[in-house]
């Protein structure tokens, strides 16, 4: 069976479109509601995974409370980035984002000792002795599949990612309503007005930056139960930039555009590996990898060109100034 | 004369490189009262409103709100101190609804608060309810019921003055600072508007600081009035006083030589 029509390779790429949707749905929530431009997303991606392995194989405390708290120190480092910046105008704001989330992949390559340094975490309780931190998580699968009937880990994988997506996207829908998230709109809108009206706009985006951060904790967490291994090349910039073109994909300020921004950049990004046919398969499968990136590149420049409120977005907020 | 006052400034300087904006301004306002701060273009009206509201810093002096200081208060804790103030472009909150525009002045709504949302659930809800019958009748007030459910960003410039205005009502401010309320305000809806200054001073017992080009509206409306010129108070008294002062005569016109 050819990897097209195979169900397995769709249900991984519906896996990896989950996880990149609870990563994504902090940016919404950060620029989409509050108009923070968080460029440094995947640090705090970074700082969930790493946390939750780092707890999982050096301390007793065991998988879950290291997930806990993986999703706890990524809020915290939102806390401590904001701090010092979030007064600063947006565009600074922006810069430091940048640096921050390469300091941070930079300290998982160098603290050997803490992260398994490049290497990854199989070095990370020293090397020569292979280490792993998703034992409970492989036996929270077998149990789950074992009370579901169903077999596949892919399928597994796909339903429970799915399932805290759709709960977390559930959750965020909900707080963006309350006059709370109305705040948040209009510090996005004008935070000078924000402010003339008694609210306390630091406070705000602090809270904002914390949440985002902490989804993106949430996803790291499961990108490293997917893969059961990373290193600190799997946090590259990069990677805040697609979540960025999943919300824009979507539609700004939208949170329902996060799982159907993430489903179609998903689907292109594994989609592309098909092109088999000519001119494509004048192309090493290294240079075919670039194509996609180049495909995706174009679906933006159209999709700002005809459609720049998104596939979700309303054309007319679009033209309010 | 400052014993009794609502809002004094006192001295203050700001410069901008070498020019002196504000340059030792005092004044003072009554509370109850109608005060305007008129003056030529560049005279400094709107960095003392920015410095009185928080959003600069003066290099000198002091302002007192009710006797107290605020010069170093974040100009949201200015606002819960009692002292709003609107801007001289109109500041819709473009993405939001006219009505949304309104509620969020609310003062104190537990929902706007995290622990709130999560915690005091009902609290939220009522307050909300009663926030959007009051943001209603302050929209009645200012004719802008019919749009109460479109996106702020949709109004006319004239509309967006009227917006602000019930905005900063909303807030339930003890004194008010209006930066050019009639600016673009077409001339039927300007005479509305005095008449809510005015209804609100006389019944609820407001106080307002204006920046006003507008002098017709400024003699008719005033208890009293502040003129100043590059950065300095020149003169200080009722319609009736300024109307007559040299002063103020030559620094709109220029003095004769």
């Amino acid at each position: 069976m050819s990897a097209v029509t195979s169900g397995e390779f769709w249900a991984f790429v519906a896996v990896v479109a989950g996880i990149y949707t609870i990563f994504a749905l902090g940016v919404q929530v950060q620029f989409g509601f509050s108009g923070l431009l968080n460029f440094g997303h995947v640090a705090f991606m970074a700082i969930g995974a790493y946390t939750m392995a780092i707890v999982t194989v050096k301390t007793g405390l065991g998988m879950w409370v290291g997930a806990l708290l993986g999703v706890l120190a990524a809020a915290a480092a939102g806390v401590l980035l904001g701090l010092p910046t979030l007064r600063l105008r947006s565009d600074y704001f922006a810069i430091v984002t940048i640096a921050f989330g390469e300091i941070v992949r930079y300290v998982a390559t160098n603290e050997d000792g803490l992260t398994g340094g490049s290497q990854g975490t199989i070095n990370l309780a020293g090397s020569g002795e292979a280490t792993q931190y998703n034992g409970s998580w492989e036996r929270f699968q077998s149990w789950l599949g074992g009370a579901l009937q169903i077999g596949s880990k892919d399928v597994l994988m796909l339903l429970v990612v799915w399932s805290a997506a759709i709960a977390l996207l559930y959750a965020c829908a909900a707080l963006v309503r309350t006059p709370w998230g109305r705040v948040l709109k209009s510090i996005r809108e004008d935070e000078d007005a924000a402010a003339s009206l008694g609210k306390n706009v630091f406070v705000y985006k602090l809270q904002s930056l914390a949440l985002g951060a902490a989804l993106a904790g949430v996803a790291g967490c499961f990108y490293a139960w997917q893969f059961s291994f990373f290193s600190p090349a799997d946090f590259q910039p990069l990677l805040t930039f697609f979540a960025w073109m999943i919300v824009i994909l979507g539609g700004v300020g939208r949170i329902w555009a996060v799982p159907i921004g993430s489903v179609v950049f998903g689907v292109i990004f594994a989609g592309t590996r098909f092109f088999d046919f000519a001119p494509f398969s004048y192309l090493d499968s290294a240079e075919r990898a670039y194509v996609r990136l180049i495909l995706i590149g174009l679906v933006m420049i159209g999709l700002v060109l005809f459609r720049p409120q998104g596939l979700l977005g309303r054309r007319e907020e679009m033209l309010l100034e | 004369m400052s014993a009794g006052a609502i809002l004094e400034v006192r001295g203050v300087v700001r410069s901008f490189g070498g020019v002196r904006a504000v340059d030792g301004a005092s004044f003072a306002v009554a509370p109850n009262s109608i005060t305007s701060l008129i003056g030529p273009n560049g005279a400094g009206k709107s960095t003392l409103f920015n410095i009185i509201s928080g959003f600069l810093r003066g290099e000198a002096g002091v302002v007192l709100l009710m006797g107290r200081e605020i010069q170093h208060l974040a100009p949201h804790r200015i606002v819960g101190a009692g002292l709003v103030r609107t801007f001289q472009t109109a500041r819709a909150l473009s993405r939001l609804s006219v009505l949304d525009n309104v509620v969020l002045a609310a003062a104190g709504h537990p929902g706007e608060r995290l622990s709130g949302v999560l915690l005091r659930r009902r609290a939220a809800r009522e307050c909300e309810r009663d926030a959007r019958e009051r943001a209603s009748e302050l929209l009645r007030l200012v004719r802008l019921d019919r749009h109460a459910g479109d996106l702020a960003g949709t109004l006319s410039g004239g509309q967006r003055k009227l917006l602000d205005f019930a905005r900063a009502l909303m807030a339930e401010p003890r004194i008010l600072l209006l930066d050019e309320p009639m600016a673009g305000v077409s001339p039927p809806l300007r005479a509305q508007l005095l008449e809510h200054i005015l209804h609100q001073r006389d019944e609820l017992g407001m106080t307002f600081l204006l920046v006003e080009h507008d002098l017709d509206v400024v003699m008719r409306a005033s208890d009293r009035i502040v003129v100043m010129s590059a950065g300095a108070v020149i003169a200080e008294g009722t319609p009736g006083e300024i109307r007559g002062d040299q002063r103020v005569v030559d620094a709109y016109l220029g003095s004769r030589p």
